[in-house]
Formats: C-alpha cells, sequence, structure tokens
C-alpha cells in the first residue's frame, strides 16, 4: 500500500510522499509535481569527504589522523563535531554542503538515498548538523556510530529538508583501513502540499497509498523547528486515528491555511 | 543489509618457514608505516561473519595455507585456532572453490582470522581469497 516508489525507490511524478517526524509525532505530506533529475537519478560522488590528515576519534579510544582523501581508518569514527557534508566545486548554494537548499526554494525537496562503500560503513545523520538524533529510551541515552547500535550500514535515507544543514557520521568497525565511495540515488522533487484535508486524512491513515519515510529525528532542535516552519508555514500534520475523523478534518483545514508551498 | 566481496592477496616473505600473509585489497589501504601497515588479520564486526568462499596458492615449494580464527584479538597474546588448511605438495598452484565457504563470525567484535604459512623449506608463495563480510542470514 504504502511503496509507492519506482524501481530506484524515488517517488514518481503524481505520486505522494510522507515524511513522518517522530520528535513530533507529525507528518508532513507532499504531493511530487515532478521529478526533474528523472534519467540521471545516480551520482557516482567518490569518496568519503575525509580530507588527509583529519583526526579522527578511536572506537578503543584516542585520535588517529586521516591517511590519505577518502580513507577511513581501522576502528575509528568521526565525532559530531566534525561531520561529513558532502561539498562539492559545483556552483551550488553551498559548496560545502551539496545538498542544501534554502527556504526560498521550498518547492524543492531532495530525497537522497546514500550508499557507502564497503557497505559494512557504519552511518548515521545528525539534523541538525551537531544535534545526535539517535537515542534509547527517550534521552537517557545518546546511541551514535560508536555505541553498539543506533546506526545503519552502507545506507541512509533522507529527505533534506530546505534551510537545513545536515551532518554525517561514519564509522569503521573493522581494523581495516578502508578506501571508501559514495554513491547517491535520489530524487530532485518539486513538490506541493495536497490542500484537501481528506486526502491528507486518508493518507495519514494509509488508507490512500504514499510513500512513507520516518526522518530519524527523534529531537526537534530549535533551528530546525525554525527552519521547518519558515519553510512550509507549520510543523507537520497530526497523527489522528480513523475514527477521530472530523476533529482531523477540521485541524487539517487550520493548518493548511498557513501552508507556504 | 550489508554484504561486501573482497580479493584479498598475501605473499611469504622467502625466509622464514612460518609466518601470517600480509593482506592486500583494492578497498584496503596500507603503507609502510604504523598505523597504517597491511593487516595481519581481519577482525570480523558483531552481528557480521567473514565467509571465505575461494582459496587459490601458488608457490615455488610445499606450502601449507592456514586459516585460523580467534575469539579475541584485543587481548595481549590471542589465541588462534585453526579451521581450515590447504596443502600445495610441492611447486605449482591450487584452486579451492566451495559451494560452503568457511565461516568466522562477529560475535562481540573482536573476533579475528588470519591465514598463515608453514613450510618445510623458504620459499615464495602467494595466496589469494575471497572473503564476503555480510551481516545477512545466510
Amino acid at each position: 500500500m504504502d511503496r509507492v516508489v519506482d524501481e530506484l525507490g524515488l517517488v514518481p511524478e503524481g505520486e505522494h510522499l510522507t515524511v513522518f517526524i517522530p520528535a513530533t509525532g507529525t507528518a508532513y505530506v507532499f504531493r511530487v509535481r515532478s521529478r526533474v533529475n528523472r534519467g540521471y537519478e545516480i551520482i557516482n560522488y567518490g569518496p568519503l569527504p575525509l580530507p588527509a590528515d583529519t583526526p579522527l576519534l578511536r572506537l578503543g579510544g584516542g585520535l588517529i589522523p586521516v591517511p590519505e582523501f577518502g580513507v577511513l581508518p581501522g576502528l575509528s569514527y568521526n565525532p559530531s563535531t566534525t561531520p561529513i557534508n558532502f561539498p562539492t566545486t559545483f556552483n551550488v548554494y553551498d559548496k560545502s554542503d551539496m545538498w542544501f537548499i534554502p527556504k526560498e526554494d521550498r518547492e524543492r525537496l531532495f530525497h537522497v538515498k546514500t550508499f557507502i562503500t564497503p557497505s559494512w560503513i557504519r552511518v548515521s545523520v545528525d539534523i541538525p548538523r551537531g544535534v545526535p538524533q539517535r537515542r534509547f529510551q527517550k534521552d537517557r541515552v545518546v546511541v551514535d556510530v560508536d555505541r553498539p547500535f543506533g546506526w545503519s550500514r552502507g545506507f541512509i535515507e533522507v529527505v533534506r529538508f530546505p534551510q537545513v544543514y545536515y551532518g554525517f557520521r561514519v564509522a569503521n568497525d573493522t581494523n581495516l583501513n578502508v578506501r571508501t565511495f559514495v554513491r547517491f540515488v535520489y530524487g530532485e522533487y518539486v513538490i506541493e502540499i495536497p490542500k484537501d484535508p481528506e486526502l491528507v486524512f486518508n493518507i495519514l491513515t494509509r488508507r490512500f497509498p504514499s510513500y512513507w519515510l520516518t526522518m530519524p529525528i527523534t529531537v526537534m532542535d530549535t533551528t530546525l523547528r525554525a527552519a521547518l516552519t519558515e519553510t512550509y508555514g507549520f510543523e507537520g500534520f497530526p497523527l489522528y486515528p480513523v475514527n477521530k475523523r472530523d476533529e482531523a478534518l477540521r485541524a487539517y483545514a487550520e493548518l493548511l491555511k498557513g501552508v507556504k508551498v | 543489509m550489508a554484504r561486501e566481496l573482497l580479493t584479498l592477496y598475501g605473499e611469504t616473505d622467502g625466509t622464514n618457514r612460518t609466518g601470517d600473509f600480509p593482506l592486500y585489497s583494492d578497498i584496503i589501504y596500507s603503507t609502510g608505516t604504523a598505523p597504517f601497515t597491511p593487516p595481519t588479520y581481519i577482525v570480523v564486526p558483531a552481528g557480521m561473519k567473514a565467509k571465505i568462499w575461494a582459496r587459490r596458492v601458488s608457490g615455488d615449494g610445499e606450502t601449507d595455507v592456514i586459516i585460523q580464527w580467534s575469539p579475541d584479538v584485543t587481548v595481549a597474546t590471542p589465541m588462534w585456532i585453526p579451521v581450515e588448511r590447504v596443502k600445495l605438495a610441492g611447486k605449482g598452484s591450487i584452486e579451492l572453490e566451495k559451494r560452503r565457504p568457511v565461516v568466522v563470525r562477529g560475535i562481540r567484535g573482536v573476533e579475528a582470522f588470519k591465514i598463515s604459512w608453514s613450510q618445510p623449506e623458504a620459499a615464495k608463495a602467494s595466496v589469494v581469497v575471497e572473503v564476503e563480510l555480510t551481516d545477512e542470514e545466510d
């Protein structure tokens, strides 16, 4: 029902994308009006952007430098204070982060699947940069790539909200110093938020097909909240049970008055 | 799910009758200087397993190639337990590609495997192994 994606795992034109945020229990519902990079969805980015001599932390304690651009030493990880941002030489909005777009481009949404070679590399993402999002038992424990869990191996999927910098973290829990490689499969969507409360309700009660993506956001940082509000005009649609239809429609209608896209 | 296939290559030093192969691969970065010297063992991350699918040995003389497993490579003197031995009877080469791999599991993330040689007379020999590191169930 919710696998409304093509063979690349991207949302085709005319279909819906639901982005759920666990921290707030809300979701954004987008209709993909256009996928402008149709036919060229793959970027062979190259090595992880780890400059030589960058100090990394050792999983057992201590520091180790990156010996050569893109090499991730054995048993090492990058701390939250030195995230990976995927810079580019192209004339993008911010060359330090090829996926960053400002809030004025709110009708654009990047859906990015990141594949890292070797595929055993642990990966997580801070949203916004510097704010770890992996938690256990509410906020009692912060887990991340340097812990036994709180990460995935070799793959991570996100949408890139405008006006928000993301910071990626990686760890290598073998003893091998490895040459890394990154491939992106992405969709550059032109999106709109459906203006029909009934449709939104049907999507959020999973009675209408939509691709659901749960973002790794368990903490709503103030800068993230501000960016989302400035970009879309609201913090997302709260989810209602199916038997609260009338209440949901009223709430959605009210929220839709302030929607910016 | 993670799944990575590595082709590892190692050579004897030609002067010692026994030793551990330093391992090279396109994906492994190494230099002649510590801590980036070629690895002589591979740690299997917790939750993953190393599947050793193929062994190719060639050399100038009789050579035993032994795959060994350690339950904890972080201790001062790791214990190494043989899990497979391939014998090259004399000058030449041998290739073994099996339907079932040799499996080494990462349970705590400190398990490791290495490939060693043993020769009655020191001679040049090399080994190639195909290793799959995966967290898939089978």
